[in-house]
């Protein structure tokens, strides 16, 4: 090739490479890049790659612990939230409970005051009626007492004698009394 | 003004490859356009084409030192 | 080569940057001389390796500090969107240092070629564009071999489903394909890109400077522009030198994947 000729006659006045094809590579440039990069890749190969994939790898497990850390947090609080409402219906059940037994003592509680007040005027009556009749009954034996010796002093008086003699006299005025007592009833009253 | 033919020769020579890059950037904006999510997976390719189309320019470069009558 | 002398009216003539421009020998002038560019990657190595050493030194789960964001993401980035997506997540993880070196190597040797103190895109010297690719190169063809033995790798270069007429030009343009297009256009790409970027702000940067100090009339204003578009043009740059990382790491991912997978 010409140009070979020409620039390695150029060579021999030392300027070879000043006027040569920029295609023509100078061997020690050559020689000195494939030393640079076996340096570098050395370098890079044996070092900072594994420190880079090791960071790369720590960061993928870390991301992947992370989800399952986020995860596992996930399913605590649902867990949580499963017993809070456990808790909560718990509660309610429990609040419903007391109020019922509350409801429940209340109407025994105005139940048994009712009984209580009832008994109390059952009790108020009868004594009254018990009262009320013994009352009666003194006022009528006063009365029939009260009858008896009116009666009698008006008949001893009427009749002059002295009717003072008790047999005779109790005799006379019960059998008078019953007497009365017979014919008397409703018409008893009006006649009265 | 001195200079050399080779380098006109070597322009003309360019004119080929350089409608060819235009050609594959073209399509790839016409694809990104179309589909923008496909623009990961066309850009190799993209790039690739264009690298292909240069390479013919390089010949001519290459080609339009050789000559030694340029001088 | 030189690519144009522009006169001005000034009477001082223009030398334009010319490829010369990159051969830089800080010491000696031969085949083995020292350059700086072999500066620049050797320093571009030790700064890598610092910080990359000083980042993972004490990783955290829960990153730290913007450094450590940094690198997990870059690392992230070729590990599961390159090679994790590319090779399948079966047998990524092997490849996956060679490709994070190539990555971080090739980025930043190209984005000294915008950074102040440096402004030299060591793959502008397609010595160690060729170097990177050597070693895929034959990485991707021992992978091939070693999983499908010498006669079924070349054979499983063939695609499936040729009609039999064409199957010695396909098998032709295949072997070509493996083993004169990939490398050249993996190793030329690279170096293309960040040698003419290079070039197109060392003329523009240079060129301003020139209309400016020794343009008469309106040329100074001319050089503004010229700067301001150098300018913009360096930030282009910037997307180019990344984009051109990702493309070499993305190509590399692609080859071995090709060559694990058991149909061509």
């Amino acid at each position: 090739m010409p140009a070979w000729v020409m620039a390695a006659a150029a060579e021999e006045e030392g300027g070879f490479w000043e006027t040569a094809y920029p295609v023509l590579p100078h061997p020690g440039e050559l020689i000195a890049g494939l030393v640079f990069l076996a340096l570098l890749y050395l370098l890079v190969a044996k070092v900072v790659v594994p420190r880079l994939e090791k960071a790369f790898e720590e960061r993928r497990e870390a991301i992947q612990g992370g989800v399952e850390k986020a995860e596992r947090a996930q399913a605590e609080a649902n867990a949580a939230l499963q017993e809070y409402k456990a808790q909560l219906a718990d509660a309610r059940g429990e609040a419903n409970r007391i109020r019922e037994e509350a409801r429940q003592q209340g109407a025994a509680i105005l139940a048994e005051m009712r009984e209580q007040a009832q008994a109390e005027a059952e009790r108020i009556t009868v004594s009254a009626r018990a009262t009320i009749e013994a009352e009666r009954a003194q006022a009528a034996a006063q009365l029939r007492a009260e009858v008896g010796r009116l009666a009698t002093d008006l008949a001893s008086r009427i009749v002059g004698e002295s009717l003072q003699e008790p047999a005779r006299q109790s005799g006379v005025v019960d059998r008078f009394l019953a007497e009365l007592e017979s014919t008397s009833s409703p018409q008893g009253v009006t006649s009265r | 003004m001195g200079g050399s033919l080779n380098v006109i020769g070597y322009g003309l020579a360019a004119i080929g490859p350089a409608i060819a890059v235009g050609l594959v950037f073209a399509a790839y904006i016409n694809g990104v356009a179309r589909q923008p999510e496909s623009r990961g997976m066309l850009q190799p390719i993209a790039i690739l084409g264009f690298a292909l189309a240069e390479a013919l320019a390089i010949l001519g470069f290459v080609l339009a030192f050789i000559n030694p009558g340029g001088e | 080569m030189s690519l144009s002398t522009l006169a001005t009216a000034g009477g001082e003539t223009f030398e334009a940057p010319t490829p010369g421009d990159f051969w830089q020998p800080l010491i000696g002038n031969g085949d083995f001389a020292i350059t700086r560019p072999m500066f620049v990657m050797a320093l571009s190595v030790v700064v890598i390796g610092a910080l990359l050493l000083a980042t993972t030194k004490r990783l955290t789960v829960v990153p730290a500090n913007k450094k450590q964001f940094a690198v997990e993401a870059l690392y992230g980035f070729v590990r599961n969107g390159v090679a994790r997506d590319i090779i399948g997540s079966k047998e990524f993880l092997r490849y996956v240092p060679l490709l994070f070196t190539m990555f971080v190597l090739i980025l930043v040797n190209n984005l000294a070629g915008v950074i102040p103190p440096i402004q030299f895109p060591t793959m502008s010297r397609i010595g160690f564009p060729i170097a990177l690719t050597l070693v895929v190169f034959v990485l991707y063809h021992a992978i091939g071999i070693k999983r499908k033995g010498l006669g079924g790798y070349f054979k499983s270069l063939m695609p499936a489903g040729v009609p039999v007429f064409l199957v010695p030009v396909v098998y032709l343009l295949e072997l070509f394909t493996y083993f004169v297009s990939r490398p050249l256009t993996l190793a030329v790409r690279l170096f293309a890109n960040m040698f003419a970027g290079h070039m197109l702000i060392l003329v523009l940067f240079l060129g301003g400077e020139h209309l400016l100090l020794h343009g008469e009339g309106l040329l100074p204003a001319a050089g503004v522009v010229s700067y301001l578009f150098g300018l913009v043009m360096s930030f282009f740059e910037l997307l180019i030198q990344v984009l051109q990382s990702y493309i070499f790491v993305l190509l590399t991912a692609t080859y071995i994947a090709g060559s694990l997978a058991d149909e061509h």
